[in-house]
């Protein structure tokens, strides 16, 4: 069977820093894997290299069995890979409804340039989007008027505007205060199952871990160095002494 | 200054205020979007002129009706912004978005000296002259001045017509967002599938296209002759920074406020009449370093 996303034998170094050793991993549709470990073990990069922003010097990357490695990061989003950020990308002088709206906008391409952003049935749908994650009442503030949880809730609907089948985020709960936290990931969790997306997520928060990936891969020095379930991944030695004991 | 003096000035200031705007608005666009000031505007603004009244002579020596010249002015500029601003775009400024500005001022202004020397070689140094256009249309009576309708109608009703077409364009178009949404964060433009260097192309295009329109539009009005590119290209840029980079609604009131400024000048102070731009925009800038419109680190167009 074809995996969602395959990686197999990446590498990838900086000046004498090792990013990327020997990676190889599948990712199948509907398990929701978190990628762990210590900060510079390569996690940001092995998503730069999955959306095309970084090439591999060797390697390759196939998603839904076809070798996307060579294409341009916005063939990659085209074939239904998308992304969120770290720190949320968004464009601030706008509305959440005008981001998201700009983004279908991009997903369609211009078949007619000329009509008006505010289309019918698209903002039909934007808005649902946003009632998936519980944001309507955002809907029409500008994004640098709303709160870190939210705006990190906005970048990942304007990536699920994409209506892209394998979604990577980096940190989707970094700089959200933590009280917020588990809502942010909770309503997140419930609008990707809806949206029948399979996310990929780097995260330092080990309680998030636990509760909401399907898998973890953890990754140290560029490589990966063990996957499985939540439960044995997080009782491991190894990853108690390297990972969980660095970051908790 | 009596009446048919102030008239005269006033119908002056705003003929000119109208094509310097045309000009300017392709300026701000371009640095709006690709923050590039590109000194070639002026060579694609003389260049426009030329191509304008080259064609326009061909098709009168060739019999048709001299109405043919508008939609010569329409070719050369689309003409200007395809054949010539595209492939500098694609070939040349592309390379340099991310480096120094001294550097992108040097290659456009390098730019600008070839596109000098290849006006020169194409149409000599001999001034051309070619009013088809501006005779057709004939003059209007306001008072107790005649002026032409070229220059006293059709000149500002596309100055106007140009500003609520762009303002619309990129307000309320799928195409407009697009293009600001890119000139706001280019990387996350690029992550929703945003093609930036088609927008940046496209940019190019449109904003070179203005500088040839700026240029077909004058070419009735004016002996075309080399240095009208340089000359164009100083004002449009004391419009753009006086008003505000990348400020398209303040490049149509400074380009008025400019126009009129040295039109005034000729009939008052005439030996000011070169300076009197330069005033102003000195005086702005003096109090107003980001410019009568522009906000030092808000939205660009």
């Amino acid at each position: 069977m074809t995996h969602l996303l395959e990686t197999k034998g990446l590498e990838i170094r900086f000046g004498g820093v090792v990013a990327a050793d020997n990676i190889t991993l599948q990712i199948d549709a509907g398990k929701n894997l978190a990628i762990i470990g210590p900060n510079g073990a390569g996690k940001t990069t092995f998503l730069n290299i999955c959306t095309g922003w970084l090439k591999p010097a060797s390697g390759k990357v196939y998603f839904e069995g076809r070798d996307v490695t060579p294409l341009s990061p916005r063939a990659i989003t085209r074939l239904g890979v998308a992304r969120a950020f770290q720190i949320p990308q968004l464009f601030t002088e706008h509305t959440a409804l005008e981001n998201l709206l700009i983004a279908t906008a991009a997903r369609d391409r211009l078949r007619n340039p000329i009509r008006a952003l505010k289309d019918t049935r698209q903002r039909a749908e934007m808005m649902h989007l946003l009632d998936m994650i519980n944001c309507t009442d955002a809907a029409h503030q500008q994004v640098d008027e709303l709160s870190e949880g939210q705006r990190k809730l906005i970048d990942i609907a304007v990536a699920l505007a994409l209506r892209p089948k394998l979604l990577l985020m980096d940190e989707p709960t970094s700089g959200v205060a933590s009280s917020e936290k588990f809502d942010v990931m909770e309503i997140l969790v419930k609008a990707l199952a809806e949206a029948e997306v399979t996310a990929v997520f780097v995260e330092h928060d080990m309680g998030i871990v636990e509760r909401y990936a399907d898998e973890v891969a953890v990754w140290n020095m560029g490589k990966i160095e063990l996957r499985g379930t939540p439960q044995e991944v997080l009782e491991h030695p190894d990853v108690i002494r390297d990972v969980i004991g660095e970051v908790a | 200054m009596n009446l048919t003096l102030f008239l005269l000035a006033l119908f002056d200031g705003i003929a000119y205020a109208a094509l310097v705007f045309i000009v300017a608005v392709g300026l701000t666009l371009i640095f709006g979007v690709m923050r590039i000031l590109n000194v070639a505007h002026g060579s694609l603004y003389a260049m426009g002129a030329y191509l304008t009244a080259s064609l326009t002579t061909f098709i009168v020596a060739a019999g048709l009706p001299p109405i043919f010249a508008f939609p010569c002015m329409l070719v050369s500029a689309v003409l200007i912004g395809a054949v010539i601003g595209g492939p500098l775009e694609w070939l040349l400024l592309r390379r340099i978005y991310h480096k120094p500005e001294v550097l992108q001022l040097l290659v456009t202004f390098a730019i600008f000296m070839i596109l000098e020397d290849v006006q020169r070689l194409v149409w000599g140094t001999q001034p051309i002259f070619q009013s088809a256009a501006l005779q057709l249309l004939g003059n209007v009576r306001v008072f107790s001045v005649n002026y032409t309708v070229y220059q006293l109608i059709l000149l500002p009703m596309v100055a106007v017509a140009l500003l609520l077409g762009l303002r619309f364009f990129l307000r309320r178009t799928v195409a407009g967002k697009l293009i600001v949404a890119t000139t706001e964060d280019r990387e996350a433009a690029q992550a929703i599938g945003i093609d930036a260097d088609k927008v940046f192309l496209l940019t190019f295009i449109v904003g070179a296209g203005l500088a040839g329109l700026g240029g077909a539009l004058a070419s009735p009005t004016t002996s075309i002759l080399p240095g009208i590119g340089a000359d164009m290209i100083v004002l449009s840029f004391a419009v753009v920074a006086t008003a505000g980079l990348g400020q398209i609604e303040g490049a149509a009131l400074t380009a008025l406020l400019i126009g009129l400024g040295r039109s005034f000048a000729v009939y008052v102070w005439p030996e000011t009449q070169v300076l009197v731009p330069y005033l102003i925009m000195v005086a702005v800038l003096l109090v107003r370093p980001e410019g009568l419109f522009g906000s030092p680190a808000a939205r660009k167009i």
